[in-house]
Order: structure tokens, then C-alpha cells, then sequence
């Protein structure tokens, strides 16, 4: 039955890339940039969603540069939103459908209801309205965030996931300040995680890791209720790096460590991918420099620089609860009792 | 010098969006600064319907000199200008038709210049060459070559190689009553203080081929794509459009004229792996019967992805676009005639088709493959 | 509380009750069968949420009552529930309005009949919680349908025309009902509950037809847009509003054969006009204080009346300059304010004086600004304004001012 909240089974996971699906629900003709991991995840997910499904985009590179002018790529039936309302987008569109539904105003059936907002969209404006769409637990919905690491659509401007110490037309580096953006990225799919124990699925992903991503996507759909998922997109227009090299940047951005993997299942937590591997102690993180060296927009950055944003993704590795999960260390004298046998950061070797 | 016989001129800078906008600013402000030397006034503005500028996606800049400010009242507040006297491509690829947003169509270059204009071209091909790539002419202009390939960069770091001051020493030799030599050489000292720029201005001057086009010179062979709006009584109410069918390619928006490169591609070495097809963003692939991924070139934006995600060596192959005449899908030519299928790739793309032969990467240098210095992002280069 | 007068024996027999506005608005909501409503607490128009919240959990009416984070999110929550094809209902007061102005906007602009209220209350700083007009008005020009209600049984029935005429496909646009706070959403009177066979003869089924988002019918709804498209877009929006105004007629001429109310006219509410000489005009609950005014000056032998407004938008442009035209002087009442304006007078004075520019023979129009932030309009103010509109009879320019009522120097 369409409204409750589990799923129906229609989505199994894929095996590898020559189970993923032909069909094309995101087609040709969008006016993104060249090399457009955004893009790509759109592709992806209504991939993995299939037909039955209905997309709310909010303001954003996925909405004007797919739309510019008066157009569409989208096959399934897909409707504008603000800004920050992707939540309420996703958590209107659930209600209605499940109302209708149970009145019998329109034939009961599973219909994937997935919302999508940007970093400054999700992260930003609209982080309250997604927190408040995730405690509604009687309806089925996906928040999906693609994450370009800032206001891409008006030409870059920083936002919460704009890494430390990157150029934006809101963080330019100048003979005075050489960097003008210090916060470090916000964790939004470890704090969702963290705050909605009622949210039956949160993740983590990547373009670069497509099938993880198509499988993340479909984990969610089928679970049901409120869910969530993040995906990290390499931006050649933002990050200034030839767009060939997109997929490449989104494999450094997970096996540097900077951009971890993983799934939150009704409260389990798994990491996936090579974030598995490194967590494991198989694959050892590369060094940031690897990543930042690639990209324009850490082109200013001097020695200290790299350093430091080494030293948080190590600290990301080595101190936190979770790692890129969960960022508390438990004070020793309460680990014995929480039975938590993590050591405290100067007892731990780095990677 | 004479004084002009008009009393305005207008400039465009047609260019390849996000990775030509800083040099197209550069080009428009510098046209201004130089005729304000002289004592002309002038304003230079982007159009705004470009912006957000997307990678690759053809965009447009201008610069309006008049003889004073009541002359240059009628280039202001516009939206672009309808008609230009000089239009300046920054890529010569840009010769083969200009699609910048839906429903635009795919404009022929030339067709906002006035009848006896000129179009400026940035590249190392001969005009005959460039010539050979544009769209029929309409109506007579000069067209003129100034040396050097397409100048590309990203938003942050610019890439100063001097293509806007041979630029402006070209216009210079067009455009002398509005644009003189010696005011865009002391302009560039004044901002660069360095001679070499200078140089490069009077480089771009003397280097600069002009080459006479009449109406009906130039290639019938690109795609005519144009369209018609609705009007409020036809539209959809309630701002709807319907959406794409499946398995359609949105036709009011094709993109193709966003690409410098595009891929081709050894049937012959492919090993089936999915990688192109399953990470291009465009969905440029379709599945041939027999597994292999063949490239919709009517879809195609030349990112360089697939060639870089294709696991096996040279099996697809960037290759300048300007090398192409057409928008046909190769897969059945390759199935029809393998042999000169292959033998269409070795020509176009500079590398053996023979999976046997290891071609050395000197192969990179004048084989129009994608240029890893045309992107000059990240202070110490990589492995880009 | 809403109090039963009558016993309700059977489902279809009107009951009459003593309720407030916003539990006549819920009423309104369980009638018209609403799918979907988004709720957060802001007053004094959030009664109609707790009214509701009541009927819910008592089984009286099934709807999804989605508490939201924000009036933004709110009003987003029920414009995306229209999109796939639900009924819904919405509404807010003052600064909780203009939190979901973006959403407001929007939903006029998407050609959405989302119905809401506005229990008007006037904006923020300095916070209070007295009636103003202004969180409606400031929404005038975006394409919403604005009526305003005078009594208790009024908004019920408003909310019902809401529906109807917001939903018509040759609308389809967003309706904000106004109800002056505190004397309207909290003062309760007696209101005559129609049945549901009649209100469901009143009211068809929301029917989006091919804009409907569902897997059924591929559509993209709101693709960006650049000046090549946006004047023809709003020009559909322009006809769907003149096409409103004839859909409000018809609607009127049907809610009053079948439910047996709703005036002569259905933009206007007359009081006292056959033989006036001077009248005062204006919208909500101000009108209940100068009838009384209009009542005791005629004893007097004062030739006065009244003419409230009911639907300010579409503004019934044609209907203002048959009525005002046979008076000798209009004296229009703003519980508004629009600072710097012409005259410096509020929104409606501004916009009669408009509509009767071009009559050949015009009646003085004074501007009276008036009981802002829920100050009451007291007798001595009510006879003060006719006599200053009097005053002003035969001169037209000495309609050129506002004049600012009962405020301490």
C-alpha cells in the first residue's frame, strides 16, 4: 500500500554497471557547463528512480541552466520550487499525494516524490525546512542535495559547503587577505543523521561512484518515509579545472578522505566505497595536496593552507566518533562506561 | 586619422562562456579605454540573458564607442545590440554556429554584423580554412584571421597570453576610425607596462589576414535550426511546457555549437565497460546493438569526460572540432566500412587505430587533441 | 469555543452557532472537504488552525495538518499539495504573511488556488496585535483574489466562494481572505452552517485537468524564463483576473440561490445609499461602527450611508463608479497606511480616486486614515468623518487630503 511507509520492492539494487537501466529520464539538451557533475547526478537520479516518479527542483544551477529558456529536459514530470523549499516541496507533494490517495481522488500507488536543492539551497537557506520534512515520518519523500560547493547559479558565491580557503566572487584572495573564507564545511548529512533518528535513510555520495549513488538513491526510495541524500559534484565552472577531469576530482575527493562515503540505515551506520577501504586500513588517504593542486580555486593557497585543511581531514579520521559521520570524541573517563574504546587524539598515530 | 563618418560603432566579442569572459571583458573595456583616449565616449556591457555563463556555451559581450554622450544614448539600456559593425570570435569553432540558449536556434555567426562588416577571428588556421566552416554568407563582409589558438581559462586564474592585444591590434586595422593603433598601444603600456603586450598589439596588426567574403560564400552543410515563439494565447497556462518523451533529445536546445573538441572513437579497441556512457552528463551515448557506445554528436558539448574515464588507451580521441563537417553518428559507418572507418579516425584524430600499435605521447603536440595547457588552472599544474 | 444553538439532528440540516471567524473559516474547511493544510502559530489568525486541529482529532473531518517550520515553509507545503491536485488551505497574519511573501508570490504566479486567510493584524516593528490591513494589501499586484469580510457568517461564506471561484479553470488563481483581528477572527457570533448536499452542489471537485503533476500527465511546470517569455506569461495572468470578475458575479448569483445570502451585489454591500448624499466607503469590520454612525446621523436627518468593498481584487472598478458617482462626496476609510503616497492617503483612497478619474462629474473623495493597529472606531471618530466629508461636498480639491482619525498629539 502506497501510503505507508515502507516500500513496495520495485527498486532493487544494482549489480554493477551493466545492470544499471537504459532508460533515460534526464535527456539531452540542458544548458549546464561542460563537464556538469550536477547534471550527472540528475541523470542519475531519476535513473534510479524510474517513471513513477515526481521531481521538485529548487532555484539553482539545476533548475535555470536545465530550464534556460522556457525548456525541459525532463521526462518525468518535474516542477519548480524556492529556494529554500525544497523540503516543503517534498513534504507538500508527499501529503497531497497520500491524502488523494487515501480519499480516493487519484489511484493509490507508489509514486517517488524526490525534491532537490543545492549546497545554498539545502545547506543554507533551506536547512530548516528539510530538518522539519525528516520528522514527518508518515510520508515518503527524498531530499536529495548536489552539492557544487557554492552558489553556482549566480556565478559563485560561498555558501556553508565551500571548503576552507576557497575563492569565490564572495572570497576573493587579495594582496591583503589571502584567504577571506575560514569556515570549515559544514557535515549536513551527519548532523541530519544525528537529529532525525526518525528518518529512516540518510547518505552520502558521489557522480564519481555511480552505481553507490544509483543504490543509495534507490535505498531510499524503497525504505520510505522522509530520507536524504547528499551527493558531492565537481564543478569545473566553480573549482576552475578542465571539465575532463570531473570524475577524476569526485575519486580524489573520496580517496583523499575529504568527502567520506557512507549510508545511515535506520540508525546503522555503513561506510561504502573506498571510504570503506581506508576505514578498513586497505587503502591509505592520499594527501590533500593531491586534490586542492587540481582546482584554480585553492590556486592562492600557501603551504600553511594545505596544512591546515590536511590537519582537519586527518582530524576527521582520527578524532571523530564516526569518521566524516559523527565529529564528538567522547571524554576519556566516559568511554569505559559507554563502552566506547576510541583513543584520545594524542594517543592516535595519524593515517 | 580621420574622424569617423558614423557617429557610433559597435563591437561584439562572441566567446565561449566562463572560459573566454574574463579575456571578452578585457576586450570590450580596452576598446572603450582606447577610443576615450581620443576623446569618444563609450559603454561596455555583457547580455545579461548569458548569465549564469555556462562552460563552453557561446556568449556574448559588446562595446559601443560614440562621437559623445547623445550619440551613445541609443546603445544604451539595451539588450544587445541588433545590429554590430565588427564581431570578434574568440574560437574559431565558434564559426560553426552559435546556439546559446533554448529556442535561440543555432545563429550563424555573421548575423548580427551589417552588410560591408567584419568578422575577427581568433586562430592558427588559414581564413580559406575558417571560411570553409561558416555558414553561407548573406551578405558581404571581411572576414580576418589574427594568429593564435582559442585562449581558454577558468574564472579564477586568467590566462595572459596576449590574445586580447593582438585582438585590439586587428581591430585596429579594421576599425582605425574608431580604433587607433597608436591609442591601444599607449592604453596597454599605461595598464601592463609591459612592452611585450605592446608588442603583441602591433603583432596582431600587422599579422592580421583579411580575406573578402560575398554573399553565397561559405558552407551550406551546418544544420538550420530556427523557431518560432508561441504568444500568451497558445501558451500553456499556468507556465507548463511539456516534458520530454522518452527517448527524445530536447529539440529546442541541442548545445552542440558549446563544443571545441569532440570524441571519436576505435570500435575497434572498445571493451564494452559502460564508462563513457554511464558518466557523460549530456547522455551523448546511445548503445549500438552490438554493446559498443556510439557519440550523438547533435547532443555532444566536448567535455573530454568519456576520453578520460574510457579505460582503454586512445580508444576515444578529442579532436578539434573545427575538422568536422558534420553532426552524423559514426557507428554505422564504422559497421559498413570498418576499414575506412578506421582509416577516418587515424585522419581526424592523429593516432593509429590499430590496437597493436603504441602510439609515444609526442602525438600530443599539432594533432588538435585536447591541449592540457589549455587549461592553466592550479598553480603547479599536475598532471593536467 | 465554538456553542451550539440548535441541535444538530440530522447531517443535512442547517445548524446555526455561535462561533468566531476563524472557527467559521474551519467550518468552511471541513465543508469543502480540503486535502491538505499547513499550519504555524502566529496571531490572531492561527484560531482557525486550532479550530481545526479540534475537528481533526475529533474525527470530524479528515485532512493532512502539516505543522510547518515557518510560514515560508508553510505556504510552500500547500502550493506544491494544490500542485498534484489536492484542495488546500492556508493563512497567516502580519509578519508571519510577509515570511512567506516569496511563497506568496509564486503561487499567483504558478496560477495555483491555494485559499488562505489573512487574519490581519498590523506588521511588526513595533510588534502588536490590533487590526491593520496592510500585510493583505501589500500583496495587491501579484495576481491574488482578496476579499474582505465584515461578519463571522461572511468569512464562512468567502471561504466557500474561495474555492469556487480560485479553482474555476478560467481563473485558477490564489484567494486571501481578510479578517480584521481580534474583532473579526476572535469575536464570536451566530452563523448559519449550510449542509453539506448543498455546499457540495456549490463547490465541484478541484480538477487541475492537464496541469496536473502526476506521473500521468509529463509536464514541467515553471522552466526559467527571460524577457522573451515573461510578458506573455503575465499577460495570462491579467486575463485570468478580468476573467475573475465575471467568475465572482456568476458564483455570487449561484452561492445566493442556493444558500439564500450574500447581498445584492457581489462586490458591494450598500447601506443607507438610495438616497444618500455622502457616504463613506471602505472594507471589513469598520463598517460595523459607521452603520451605527449612519443609523443615528440620519435620526438627525443627515443624508449618509455606507458602501464596504467586498473584493478589493479584483477591484470592481465598473460597480465603484456606478455606486460613488451619485454622491455628492465619499469620505474612503483606510485602515491601512501607504506612506508617501499621492495625498499621502491609504491604499483604497488612492485607487477610488483612480477608478472615478475620468468621470465627467466627480464626487469630492476625502481619505480618512483610521483605527490602525485594532484602535477602535469610536462614535465621536465615525461622526467626525462624515461631517469632514460633508464638509468637503462641492470642492474637489478639498478631497486633496488625509485626514489621520482619533490620534493623540
Amino acid at each position: 500500500m502506497a501510503v505507508e511507509t515502507h516500500g513496495t520492492g520495485t527498486l532493487p539494487q544494482i549489480k554493477g554497471v551493466k545492470d544499471v537501466p537504459y532508460d533515460e529520464l534526464f535527456v539531452s539538451g540542458h544548458r549546464t557547463c561542460q563537464g556538469c557533475e550536477s547534471a550527472l547526478v540528475m541523470r542519475h537520479m531519476v535513473k534510479a528512480s524510474g517513471p513513477r516518479t515526481i521531481v521538485l527542483g529548487s532555484t539553482g544551477c539545476m533548475y535555470v541552466a536545465n530550464t534556460t529558456y522556457y525548456t525541459t529536459p525532463w521526462v518525468v514530470p518535474w516542477m519548480h520550487t524556492q529556494l529554500g523549499a525544497s523540503g516543503s516541496a517534498a513534504l507538500g507533494t508527499a501529503a497531497g499525494l497520500k491524502v488523494l490517495m487515501r480519499k480516493g481522488k487519484i489511484k493509490d500507488e507508489k509514486i517517488n516524490v524526490i525534491a532537490f536543492c543545492g549546497d545554498g539551497g539545502g545547506a543554507d537557506m533551506g536547512l530548516g525546512a528539510i530538518s522539519a520534512t525528516l520528522t514527518h515520518k508518515d510520508y515518503n519523500c527524498l531530499v536529495l542535495l548536489y552539492d557544487n560547493e557554492s552558489y553556482a547559479n549566480t556565478d559563485i558565491q560561498l555558501s556553508s559547503q565551500t571548503p576552507y580557503g576557497a575563492v569565490t566572487t564572495f572570497s576573493p584572495s587579495g594582496s591583503k587577505k589571502r584567504l577571506m573564507h575560514t569556515r570549515w564545511k559544514k557535515n549536513v548529512p551527519g548532523m541530519l543523521a544525528a537529529g532525525h533518528p526518525e528518518s529512516r535513510y540518510i547518505a552520502a555520495g558521489c557522480a564519481a561512484y555511480a552505481v553507490d549513488l544509483m543504490n543509495k538513491i534507490r535505498k531510499a526510495l524503497e525504505l520510505g518515509g522522509p530520507t536524504f541524500v547528499h551527493t558531492l559534484d565537481p564543478c569545473p565552472k566553480g573549482w576552475d579545472y578542465h571539465p575532463q577531469y570531473s570524475q577524476e576530482l569526485g575519486h580524489l575527493a573520496v580517496e583523499c578522505g575529504i568527502w567520506p562515503l557512507y549510508e545511515v540505515i535506520d540508525g546503522v551506520c555503513n561506510l561504502t566505497g573506498p571510504t570503506r577501504q581506508i576505514a578498513e586500513g586497505r587503502k591509505k588517504r592520499k594527501p590533500v595536496y593531491e586534490y586542492l593542486k587540481r582546482q584554480g580555486r585553492f590556486a592562492h593557497f600557501a603551504d600553511e593552507d594545505v596544512e591546515h585543511f590536511q590537519h582537519e581531514v586527518d582530524k576527521m579520521w582520527t578524532e571523530w566518533l564516526i569518521p566524516g559521520v559523527i565529529p564528538f570524541t567522547v571524554a576519556a573517563k566516559d568511554q569505559t562506561i559507554l563502552k566506547i574504546d576510541k583513543k584520545p587524539l594524542h594517543e592516535q598515530k595519524t593515517a | 586619422m580621420s574622424d569617423p563618418k558614423e557617429t557610433s560603432t559597435t563591437v561584439e566579442v562572441v566567446y565561449r562562456g566562463i572560459f573566454q569572459k574574463t579575456l571578452a571583458q578585457r576586450i570590450c573595456r580596452s576598446i572603450v579605454l582606447a577610443a576615450r583616449k581620443r576623446g569618444h565616449t563609450g559603454t561596455a556591457f555583457a547580455r545579461y540573458g548569458d548569465s549564469p555563463e555556462r562552460n563552453g556555451v557561446p556568449a556574448k559581450q559588446f562595446a559601443v564607442v560614440a562621437v559623445n554622450d547623445l550619440e551613445l544614448e541609443a546603445s544604451m539600456a539595451k539588450y544587445e545590440p541588433a545590429v554590430v559593425d565588427v564581431s570578434i570570435a574568440v574560437d574559431d569553432t565558434l564559426v560553426k554556429g552559435v546556439e546559446s540558449w533554448a529556442w535561440y536556434g543555432r545563429q550563424p555567426i555573421w548575423k548580427p554584423i551589417k552588410k560591408d562588416g567584419f568578422l575577427l577571428v581568433t586562430s592558427d588556421n588559414s581564413p580559406d580554412e575558417v571560411l570553409a566552416q561558416t555558414d553561407k554568407a548573406e551578405r558581404p563582409y571581411t572576414l580576418v584571421t589574427v594568429p593564435g589558438a582559442a585562449s581558454f581559462a577558468g574564472l579564477w586564474v586568467f590566462k595572459d597570453d596576449h590574445t586580447d592585444y593582438r585582438v585590439l591590434g586587428a581591430l585596429a586595422k579594421v576599425a582605425p576610425d574608431w580604433v587607433r593603433l597608436d591609442d591601444v598601444m599607449a592604453l596597454i603600456k599605461e595598464q601592463t607596462k609591459d612592452e611585450s603586450a605592446v608588442q603583441s598589439a602591433q603583432y596582431g596588426y600587422d599579422a592580421a589576414q583579411l580575406r573578402p567574403v560575398k554573399a553565397g560564400e561559405g558552407t551550406s552543410g551546418h544544420e538550420k535550426l530556427q523557431f518560432d515563439k508561441p504568444g500568451w494565447t497558445t501558451m500553456r497556462p499556468g507556465i507548463v511546457v511539456d516534458a520530454r518523451k522518452p527517448g527524445e533529445r530536447n529539440p529546442q536546445y541541442k548545445k552542440y555549437t558549446a563544443r571545441t573538441l569532440r570524441p571519436v572513437v576505435n570500435f575497434d579497441t572498445c571493451i564494452k565497460c559502460t564508462m563513457c556512457w554511464l558518466d557523460c552528463p549530456d547522455e551523448c551515448f546511445e548503445v549500438t546493438p552490438e554493446g559498443h557506445y556510439e557519440v550523438v554528436y547533435q547532443a555532444c558539448i566536448g567535455c573530454g569526460i568519456c576520453a578520460q574515464v574510457c579505460p582503454v588507451k586512445d580508444c576515444i580521441v578529442m579532436v578539434d572540432e573545427l575538422r568536422f563537417e558534420d553532426n552524423q553518428d559514426k557507428w554505422q559507418f564504422w559497421k559498413k566500412d570498418h576499414d575506412g572507418y578506421n582509416k577516418w579516425f587515424e585522419a581526424k584524430s592523429g593516432v593509429s587505430a590499430d590496437p597493436k600499435v603504441r602510439t609515444p605521447a609526442a602525438r600530443q603536440e599539432g594533432s588538435g587533441n585536447a591541449n592540457p595547457s589549455a587549461n592553466p588552472t592550479s598553480a603547479s599544474g599536475g598532471d593536467d | 469555543m465554538a456553542v451550539q444553538i440548535k441541535e444538530r439532528e440530522h447531517q443535512d440540516v442547517e445548524t446555526e452557532q455561535l462561533m468566531s471567524g476563524c472557527e467559521a473559516i474551519a467550518e468552511a474547511i471541513r465543508l469543502a472537504d480540503v486535502d491538505v493544510m499547513a499550519a504555524y502559530p502566529i496571531r490572531p489568525y492561527d484560531g482557525v488552525m486550532q479550530a481545526a486541529a479540534k475537528l481533526i482529532a475529533n474525527g470530524k473531518m479528515d485532512v493532512e495538518y502539516i505543522v510547518a517550520d515557518g510560514e515560508h515553509s508553510q505556504f510552500e507545503i500547500v502550493k506544491h499539495a494544490c500542485a498534484v491536485g489536492s484542495r488546500v488551505f492556508v493563512g497567516s497574519s502580519g509578519v508571519g504573511w510577509f515570511y512567506a511573501f516569496e511563497a506568496i508570490a509564486v503561487t499567483a504566479g504558478l496560477r495555483l488556488p491555494v485559499v488562505a486567510i489573512c487574519g490581519n493584524r498590523a506588521l511588526d516593528d513595533p510588534g502588536a496585535f490590533g487590526t491593520e490591513h496592510n500585510d493583505s494589501l501589500a500583496v495587491r499586484d501579484l495576481g491574488w483574489l482578496l476579499p474582505w469580510a465584515e461578519t463571522a457568517q461572511e468569512a464562512m461564506d468567502l471561504a466557500l466562494m474561495a474555492w469556487r471561484v480560485g479553482e474555476d479553470k478560467r481563473v485558477s488563481l490564489p484567494v486571501a481572505i481578510g479578517l480584521d483581528g481580534a474583532f473579526l477572527t476572535h469575536s464570536q457570533q451566530i452563523v448559519k452552517i449550510p449542509t453539506q448536499a448543498a455546499v457540495d452542489k456549490f463547490l465541484p471537485k478541484f480538477d487541475l485537468g492537464d496541469r496536473l503533476l502526476h506521473p500521468d500527465n509529463p509536464i514541467t511546470i515553471a522552466p526559467q524564463v527571460d524577457q522573451d517569455w515573461l510578458m506573455e506569461i503575465r499577460m495570462q495572468n491579467d486575463q485570468a483576473m478580468r476573467k475573475a470578475h465575471d467568475v465572482v458575479s456568476e458564483a455570487h448569483a449561484e452561492f445566493k440561490k442556493l444558500f439564500g445570502r450574500g447581498g445584492e451585489s457581489p462586490f458591494l454591500d450598500e447601506y443607507m445609499t438610495d438616497d444618500a448624499e455622502y457616504v463613506v466607503f471602505g472594507q471589513g469590520t469598520l463598517a460595523l461602527p459607521m452603520k451605527v454612525a449612519i443609523r443615528r446621523l440620519r435620526k438627525e436627518g443627515h443624508k449618509v450611508g455606507l458602501v464596504r468593498l467586498k473584493w478589493f481584487r479584483p477591484f470592481p472598478t465598473q460597480e465603484i463608479v456606478k455606486s460613488l458617482s451619485r454622491f455628492k462626496a465619499v469620505g474612503v476609510i483606510d485602515r491601512d497606511y501607504s506612506f508617501g503616497s499621492p495625498y499621502y492617503g491609504g491604499v483604497l483612497y488612492n485607487e477610488v480616486r483612480s477608478a472615478l478619474y475620468s468621470l465627467d462629474k466627480r464626487p469630492t473623495i476625502v481619505g480618512f486614515i483610521a483605527g490602525l493597529g485594532g484602535r477602535e472606531i469610536e462614535q465621536p471618530m465615525a461622526t467626525d468623518i462624515f461631517e469632514k466629508t460633508k464638509a468637503a461636498a462641492g470642492d474637489i480639491k478639498s478631497g486633496d487630503v488625509c485626514h489621520w482619525i482619533g490620534v493623540r498629539s
